[in-house]
């Protein structure tokens, strides 16, 4: 599996359940106990997706010893989502240019006949 | 003309129509005397001297483009996993989002025109498991509003 954050990213997201965990967090932070509680799994499964996301710097803990809230980050799905614009953005001007190629191959090959 | 639409996440399918039969709009899209024309979005440019073609399977496909504003380079290096003219090819990128898969199929639409169907799969291991697929866009799409408001 490749390393870089983007990879890492989609990685992260390819599972249902964390990208749940995802919109709850989004609304605010909370604890683990209160993220599992919509989920019919145990603690040590909501773990498990929470250290998935963690690592893919998806989700910050904080550092009380008892609670470590957690925390929703945008700032990866922002990469993300900007990489997949860029790219779509990209290939559609590529596209647009080629229409244009086209037709100044067609006036030409018009003007060689005439 | 064109549709396009974010399929899932991290794929994307661009449909596009035209003007010229398949035969003309494969060769433009894989001789370098014509990918210099278009290749690079606005604002870019791709000399002839940074595209290398090798037109077969295992070949390589690589472009160069260049900011026109900053002169920053953006390199592509693609591998031609098929080539097959006027039909289809599709290249992988190795070092792009762990390693990414375009495929463009040309359809011959009969009146001199030419449907393209160009597919990209950026992140393979996404797509290991189908129940990962589903809901992807859905999420992708609740996201892209939250991420609006922020």
């Amino acid at each position: 599996m490749a390393n870089d954050p983007l990879s890492q990213t989609f990685a992260a997201l390819a599972d249902p359940t964390r990208r749940a965990i995802l919109v709850r967090l989004a609304q605010g932070q909370a604890t683990v106990n209160e993220v599992a509680e919509p989920f019919e799994m145990s603690l040590q499964a909501v773990s498990k997706h929470l250290k998935a996301l963690e690592a893919a710097g998806l989700i910050s803990r904080g550092h009380d010893a008892q609670y470590r809230p957690c925390h929703f980050e945008p700032a990866p799905l922002e990469a993300a989502s900007s990489w997949i614009t860029t790219n779509q953005r990209v290939w559609t001007e590529r596209f647009d240019q080629l229409e244009q190629h086209l037709k100044r191959m067609r006036h030409d090959q018009k003007k060689e006949k005439e | 003309m064109m549709n396009d639409a974010p399929t899932e996440l991290g794929e994307l399918t661009i449909t596009r129509i035209f003007e010229a039969r398949p035969k003309v709009v494969f060769e433009c899209m894989t001789t370098p005397a014509h990918l210099t024309h278009f290749w690079g979005p606005v604002g870019t440019s791709t000399p002839l001297e940074g595209i290398t073609v090798e037109p077969r399977p295992g070949g390589r496909f690589e472009t160069v483009m260049v900011n026109d504003e900053t002169g920053d380079k953006y390199p592509m290096r693609g591998v031609f996993v098929e080539f097959d003219p006027p039909r289809t090819f599709s290249f992988t990128e190795a070092d792009v989002a762990g390693g990414m898969t375009t495929s463009i199929v040309f359809n011959d639409l009969g009146d001199g025109r030419t449907e393209t169907v160009t597919h990209q799969t950026n992140v393979p291991q996404m797509l290991m498991s189908p129940e990962a697929q589903a809901g992807l866009e859905t999420s992708f799409v609740k996201f892209d509003a939250y991420l609006a408001t922020l």
